[in-house]
């Protein structure tokens, strides 16, 4: 089942003006639900652009955006014909079934931003309460739920994201970078996305910190189902997490697909302008000096036990 | 003997050392660098390595200990504005952000910036931006607006700026950090070539295993003392250690050490770049194979 | 909004554009006097066709100049507005027996007063705005005023914080941009409410703007002090301003316009502003 689904969407930026730019060029695709899909492509290549047409922070140019099968750009005007038939809007008058569309659909709309949660590139940059317990509840008080839920949803979102319940009280400002991230990661984890967009969510920290974010990314997802979407240039990080690679280059889509289908395309990869991981690099090596190993090794621990299989023989 | 460039004793800083919040960030550090070098310095965020390059150009002051650049002694009471300006001529800085370091509006004129505070008069002050900026590649760009750069570009303006000033020394804080993987690499190959051409000692500071291996020596900080010096091949032959203190080696060097790990007989100090590795990893199948070969023979 | 340059500066390579910005401070200075140097329709005529050489000499689009005039069309309106039914003369236009009286005079002082704000806006706009771009702007003014140094007026100071501001808007618009999204995304709205909520709505807003433009105030202080900043002594410039002979003239030329302003209010003839 698909949980997204972009149909022919475009979008340009200064449209008309004398530096307009195509961000994105008639790109399909579409994202399997409960799975984590991997966007990856070089700077420039649309997929910032992309992220932010899921949540409706930004409107395609041209093309439609679904989630779940809906529109979320639609009008209230062009689904008037084809709602008129539901049972919930067929029994009211012309006028009050108008409204009634209207009024769903600008529900749906202000909803989407609970409903597509997304984390931006550095959101450490972002946190502004006194305290981490607040800045977490900033979402889900947005949403107008109940302060008792509010508070569970708090403990809950900073669970998945890693952090400990004593630094709920202290100030954001003065935790380190690593877990200001993991703050603003709770802070979108706590309005129980369905589906999760994250943009280089690991950019610029070390490795134990790479490890801890990512982790909490996977935790939230594993335990509720929900879809993620990780736009990145890693492909080390993509090898690692990912079920699903979508491959963007020049505002399009030049692959899509499950990771292993896609990392075997080593040379499209590569042409692409993407790093291959050091791993794939090696293996690369080898393989040109005649060692019959498999081109498509993107961890260590698959290079570990084709290599391990080697020396078996 | 090559010449000492950095030499530090018992080197220590402790943020807010008088305050009640004292925060020790270096607890002795002592080592010597030598001029020409080419040292990566690791280090987990928090290790304290950012505050050991920030004690190099006295942007940060020792807390105690003794601190030498370039025949300077740095903890001399002896250093005034006149000292302070030689030596940040002599060790540049380039830092994080690449937004937060161009102070122009233009290309050149931020290239410009250091010279024209050092009063270096025309025409040898255009000659030394033309030069940076053709050094860097970047003459294409020099009526630029900084803003409209990549982070790869930016980052090169703000080198461009450092070399101008003719330093001997060039100190790199995570300047790699907030760039995407071509914008790495740019600045990476710029590091290699102002080491080999200009003669100029890095230090790069850094938390990424590939670029730290890239350098002729490694330098490991944890936790505000040494943790581990030496070439990259030694260094991150210290697997264990290094993840423990929540580092990691290059991916050759943990598929190395994970078949060395599962018995398999692969000999060789090399291990810290791909090439080396295949290497390694091709001499021991051959062996195998001819152990093999005898088997059954 | 990314790339809308800051100020309103035009690219071009016109005489105006070429022209060293010291010269084109003083000129805007003598083009102000001379329009209120103009006092009857002889000399307004000159300002007029003055202003028709400016717009030429800039190769400015005429389109980009009308839109600079949009913003104080109100001014316009309501100047002539009150010279039209406030000024008394002698030659009355409406019947006599209107309450509402229109003198001639009237209109010629609404006509005079629309052509000197007129002008006053394009010449400052030609010379300041449009053709100099705010760095070399800035630049200038260093420049022009670095006598005042002397009596301890930190001059230079004040142009370098000018500087460091025209640097960092494209780079804060930016942020500011990013930081709307990012909390959008967690369900803010900055466009709905009472004013209070409006208001409350910014906070998220501008703390993290404070916040980060305070750390990149900090990081580019250490980063000058890498680079040897030390304020202005001993600083020497890369680039160097030489007045040529053709900024000459034009002071020159703008001077003896002036003069000839000045007499030709003299003349007795045509309607004067009174």
């Amino acid at each position: 089942m698909d949980k997204i689904r972009l149909e022919n969407v475009s979008y340009v930026y200064n449209r008309g003006l004398p530096f307009e730019q195509v961000a994105l060029d008639n790109v399909s695709l579409s994202i399997r639900a409960g799975c984590v899909t991997g966007i990856i492509g070089h700077t420039g290549s649309g997929k910032s652009t992309m992220m932010q047409l899921l949540n409706g922070l930004a409107e395609p140019t041209s093309g439609r955006v679904f989630l779940d099968g809906y529109d979320i750009n639609a009008k209230a005007e062009d689904l008037y014909e084809e709602w008129s038939a539901l049972p919930e809007y067929a029994h009211l008058s012309k006028g009050a079934r108008k409204k009634a569309i209207r009024r769903e659909v600008a529900r749906r709309r202000a909803e989407l931003c609970f409903r597509v949660g997304l984390v931006m590139q550095y959101p450490e940059y972002q946190l502004f309460e006194e305290t981490v317990e607040k800045d977490i509840a900033f979402g889900p008080r947005n949403m107008k739920l109940s302060e008792e839920e509010i508070g569970l949803r708090v403990r809950e979102a900073a669970r998945f994201a890693g952090l400990d319940e004593e630094l709920l009280q202290k100030s954001p400002f003065d935790l380190s970078g690593g877990q200001k991230r993991r703050v603003a990661l709770a802070g979108v984890i706590a309005m129980r996305p369905e589906v999760l967009v994250l943009d280089e969510p690991a950019a610029g920290l070390d490795p134990a910190g790479r490890t801890r974010i990512l982790d909490g990314i996977l935790r939230y997802q594993r335990t509720t189902g929900s879809t993620v979407l990780i736009v990145s240039h890693s492909m080390e990080d993509m090898a690692r997490y990912c079920d699903d690679v979508v491959v963007m280059g020049d505002a399009r889509v030049l692959m899509q697909g499950e990771r292993r289908e896609i990392f075997s395309h080593t040379q499209e990869l590569t042409d692409a302008g993407l790093d291959i991981p050091q791993i794939t690099h090696l293996v690369r090596l080898l393989r040109e000096r005649g060692v019959p190993l498999p081109e498509n090794i993107y961890t260590v621990e698959d290079a570990v036990l084709a290599v391990q299989a080697l020396f078996a023989e | 003997m090559p010449e000492l460039f950095i030499h530090t004793e018992d080197l220590c800083f402790t943020y807010d050392a008088e305050g009640p919040d004292a925060q020790p960030a270096l607890k002795g550090i002592t080592l010597d660098i030598y001029k020409g070098e080419y040292v990566a310095v690791l280090g987990h965020n928090g290790s304290g390595k950012s505050t050991f390059a920030k004690l190099l150009n006295l942007l940060l002051e020792p807390t105690s200990g003794r601190l030498t650049v370039a025949g300077m002694d740095l903890t001399a009471p002896s250093i005034g504005e006149k000292e302070l300006l030689e030596l940040r001529r002599n060790v540049g800085m380039v830092f994080q952000n690449p937004d937060n370091q161009l102070v122009a509006t233009i290309v050149e004129e931020d290239v410009a910036f250091g010279p024209e505070n050092l009063g270096i008069p025309h025409p040898e002050l255009r000659t030394r931006v033309d030069e940076a900026l053709e050094a860097l590649d970047m003459t294409a760009y020099a009526q630029h607006e900084p803003h409209r750069l990549s982070g790869g570009q930016k980052q090169r303006v703000a080198i461009a700026g450092i070399l101008a000033m003719m330093p001997k020394c060039i100190v790199f804080d995570e300047a790699t950090a907030m760039l995407d993987p071509s914008g790495r690499r740019e600045v990476l190959r710029t590091l290699r070539m102002l080491n080999r051409e200009f003669g100029i000692t890095i230090l790069n500071i850094t938390h990424y295993m590939n670029e730290a291996a890239e350098a002729d020596r490694v330098i490991v900080i944890n936790d505000g003392t040494l943790l581990a010096d030496g070439t990259p091949d030694e260094v991150f032959a210290q697997r264990q250690r290094l993840c423990e203190v929540g580092l990691e080696v290059p991916q050759c060097t943990e598929l190395l050490c994970r078949l060395r790990e599962a018995g398999i007989d692969i000999p060789g100090e090399r291990i810290s770049s791909a090439e080396s590795c295949a290497d390694l990893i091709v001499a021991a199948l051959g062996r195998h194979a001819e152990k093999g070969g005898k088997c059954h023979g | 909004m990314k790339n809308v340059a800051f100020g309103q500066y035009y690219p071009a390579d016109s005489p105006l554009h070429r022209m060293d910005p010291r010269a084109k401070v003083i000129l805007a200075i003598l083009y102000i006097v001379c329009t209120f140097l103009c006092k009857n329709a002889i000399s307004f005529a000159c300002l007029v066709l003055s202003a028709l050489v400016l717009v030429v000499l800039s190769h400015l689009p005429l389109r980009l100049i009308l839109r600079s005039m949009r913003p104080i069309l109100f001014i316009i309106v309501f100047t002539s507005v009150i010279n039209i039914f406030m000024t008394k003369g002698e030659h009355l236009l409406t019947p006599a027996d209107w309450r509402i009286k229109i003198y001639a005079e009237g209109l010629w002082n609404a006509l005079f007063m629309v052509l000197r704000i007129s002008a006053l806006i394009l010449g400052t706009g030609i010379f300041l705005t449009y053709t100099t771009t705010p760095i070399a702007l800035t630049d200038a003014l260093e420049r022009l005023l670095s006598p005042l140094k002397k009596i301890k007026i930190p001059v230079h100071d004040f142009a370098m914080m000018m500087t460091i501001a025209l640097r960092f808007i494209p780079t804060l618009t930016e942020e500011t941009e990013k930081i709307m999204n990012a909390q959008r995304a967690r369900g803010a709205s900055f466009s709905t409410g009472s004013l209070i909520n409006r208001a409350k709505a910014l906070i998220p807003i501008l703390i993290p703007l404070f916040v980060s433009a305070f750390n990149r105030a900090f990081d580019l202080a250490s980063a000058m002090e890498c680079r040897c900043y030390h304020g202005d002594e001993g600083r020497t410039r890369l680039k160097v301003l030489h007045y040529r002979a053709s900024d000459l003239v034009a002071v020159l030329l703008m001077l003896s316009f002036g003069v000839g302003v000045f007499f030709l209010n003299r003349l007795g003839i045509g309607p004067h502003l009174s």
